[in-house]
């Protein structure tokens, strides 16, 4: 603080109580699996799905989480002013699980004009301006004549290419606040919801692998050499994945539900968070607030955990603050790797599959567990009844958000 | 749905503050082009104003400006910060470099993100709350704004909302001629106090045509998303409309009407 005082007056309580929002349908596609059903088969056999990077575009020595599928996926001709990796990767998580004939269902049902489009992303398809970058006219400096910024690069891109494939015309937005950014797109959409701005939404996010994240990540002496090792004595930082994920919420009950949520800021630094995981405490609080539920009654926790030394470090405090170890919890990031802007997505899908295949996921490159990180860390998985897990997604800027879902008893 | 609007910040070249915006947002005086100084906020301490971007200091420079109108505190209001493109500058740094020796600096690396103006005004004035980062291309001001307005609603708190456009360097100039910088900052609140400017009526409504820009504004301004937002505080100036719409996509506007 500098010179700004409190001046007084009340001090806000933002966490209040929510209804439950229905989770109609929902998809995943990361290094983990096209769809739900590889996704699960790869978390039940305790498989990674990270390779050692062989990326001829950036030759670093890491892993990476690597969605190689999405390089052939090709886009409607219609919206070929589109096409990027990110929104090839979107395209192909799209077509998984029926996800698209769940949302034309809805659009049937409720009107295109009342679904809105809620995505999360960090870098949206920066990849084709650093290409660009790389094909500069050296006389003048300009990019290439058949470059794109609004609809491949600008951070809406991919929103606004989703919301024209799936013919949706609600309120539509995009949220990028680094990894917690398709964490918060829930929050927004029950709040769209709750006041009638929408009947249903879709959410989700998309990150794809580019110049910037695994190169600045380096640069910051964050990503690991060997594959991340979540919550690990001897974790050394964390592996970069590629990922993209959708879910249709609606408002009402359902089998499968957004139960409550929190959003905070740690106000404390860019990149790292403060050694008690003070803002990730309160997020999760707010979200045990919102579902009207204690702390006992969450089966499973899966963490942000991105293997970095100072982030499970505080997480881990944070979440022994609240659940002790009594709480079974877990990254699944040594499974898909940190998909950033994705990473909400990408564990909110995992979280509600744990709910309703009955199996609590582990963490199968985690070797030793920390015992300073001081949570119940289950590196291996079970099956195992759940009924209410939490997701926690934290980013840069010092962003939280904790997510809850529950399964209809 | 109703808001309240507690207090107002503008930063555009001719429009260095509120005050002086609001009798050209209320047609009595006519817009005067103006360099506009460089932003210097004091609530970023002196190391971290010179690691930040100047997207970072235009965002909390006129953040700054509302949060001097308001008794409110700054620790209690969530955030909601819109931009069509936060990096900006960063993005054509890091793009060089990695176009050649892809020796990044990690600094640049954490200011690339969408968020870095809402992280270091969190840091600077220990905002705890909610803080969201909102992009939707040349809407980013409607769809923010809606965004903060939703938020105050829901949770029954205080809203800063600002959005900006800071110039980009070329060849990005190229493909997004955001010339000249432009900002807006907003308190809202979710019910009128004695201290209210005034309550905006607002409503999502499909777009009929497209809407007009201000006639007294730079032709240039108009690749600037935060620009469209001029319209909305020309209802708060007592200018020539009591209501203003802003576009959200090609189907919707935002409205909003004084009353």
């Amino acid at each position: 603080m500098c010179g700004w005082v409190h001046k007084g007056g009340i001090q806000s309580t933002t966490a209040m109580f929510m209804q439950p929002l229905a989770v109609l349908s929902y998809t995943i596609t990361s290094a983990a699996g096209l769809g739900k059903a590889n996704t699960a088969r790869t978390l039940r056999e305790e498989r990674s799905g990270l390779t050692p990077n062989d990326l001829t575009w950036a030759p670093l020595d890491c892993w990476i989480g690597h969605v190689g599928a999405a390089e052939a996926v090709a886009l409607p001709e219609a919206l070929g002013a589109f096409d990027c990796r990110n929104n090839r990767l979107a395209l192909l998580a799209l077509e998984q699980d029926g996800f698209r004939d769940a949302v034309a269902a809805a659009r049937g049902r409720l009107g295109a004009g009342r679904i809105a489009v809620f995505l999360g992303t960090s870098t949206s398809g920066i990849l084709s301006t650093e290409l660009a970058y790389q094909s500069r006219d050296p006389a003048t400096g300009s990019l290439p004549a058949a470059f794109r910024y609004d609809t491949v690069h600008n951070l809406d891109a991919t929103t606004e290419f989703v919301r024209r494939v799936l013919g949706l015309t609600g309120p539509a937005m995009t949220i990028s606040t680094a990894c917690s950014s398709s964490a918060k797109v829930f929050c927004l959409a029950e709040r769209f919801i709750r006041l009638g701005l929408a009947d249903a939404a879709v959410v989700g996010g998309v990150d794809s692998l580019c110049h910037t994240t695994l190169y600045g990540f380096s640069a910051l002496q964050l990503v690991a050499p060997d594959i991340c090792r979540p919550f690990d004595t001897a974790r050394r930082g964390l592996t970069i994945g590629e990922a993209a994920g959708f879910a249709l919420l609606e408002r009402g009950a359902g089998a499968l539900q957004l139960m409550g949520y929190g959003e905070t800021s740690d106000a404390h630094h860019m990149s790292t968070p403060p050694p008690d995981g003070d803002g990730a405490r309160r997020a999760m609080l707010d979200a045990l607030e919102r579902a009207r539920l204690s702390a006992r009654e969450i089966d499973y926790i899966n963490l942000h955990g991105t293997a970095t030394p100072a982030n499970d470090r505080a997480e881990g405090r944070a979440v022994h603050g609240i659940f002790g170890t009594g709480t079974p919890c877990s990254s699944t990031k040594g499974v898909t790797g940190h998909t950033l802007g994705a990473a909400g997505i990408t564990e909110a899908a995992i979280a509600l599959l744990s709910l309703e295949q009955g199996f609590q996921p582990g963490s199968p490159t985690t070797r030793e567990v920390d015992p300073e990180t001081r949570c119940a860390f289950t590196p291996h998985g079970q099956a195992r009844k759940l009924a209410r897990v939490m997701s926690n997604s934290f980013g840069f800027g010092g962003n939280n958000c904790a997510l809850v879902f529950g399964k209809d008893a | 749905m109703r808001i309240a609007i507690e207090a107002v910040g503008v930063l555009a070249p001719g429009l260095p503050d509120w005050d002086g915006a609001q009798a050209v947002l209320a047609g009595r005086q006519p817009f005067a082009a103006a360099p506009l100084a460089p932003c210097v906020p004091i609530s970023l301490p002196a190391a971290e104003r010179r690691r930040s971007s100047p997207t970072v200091r235009l965002a909390i420079a006129a953040a700054e400006q509302a949060l001097h109108r308001t008794a409110l505190s700054p620790q209690d209001m969530a955030l909601v910060f819109s931009s069509p493109e936060a990096a900006g500058v960063i993005t054509h740094q890091l793009c060089e470099v990695l176009a050649g020796s892809r020796e990044v600096s990690p600094t640049q690396f954490h200011n690339s993100v969408h968020n870095a103006p809402s992280g270091y005004y969190s840091i600077a004035m220990n905002a705890k709350l909610c803080a969201t980062s909102v992009c939707r291309g040349p809407w980013s001001f409607a769809a923010g704004l809606l965004d903060a307005a939703v938020q105050a609603l829901c949770d029954d708190v205080p809203v800063l909302y600002v959005c900006y456009d800071s110039p980009l360097p070329a060849p990005l100039s190229d493909v997004m001629p955001v010339v000249e910088a432009t900002a807006i900052a907003l308190v809202i609140a979710p019910k009128p106090a004695a201290a209210t400017l005034a309550s905006w009526e607002f409503a999502v409504a499909p777009a009929e045509g497209d809407v007009a820009w201000p006639g007294w504004m730079p032709a240039a301004w108009q690749a600037n998303a935060s620009a469209r937002g001029f319209e909305a505080l020309a209802t708060l100036a007592g200018g020539a409309g009591a209501s203003a719409a802003m576009p959200l996509s090609p189907e919707l506007n935002v409205q909003v009407a004084r009353c």
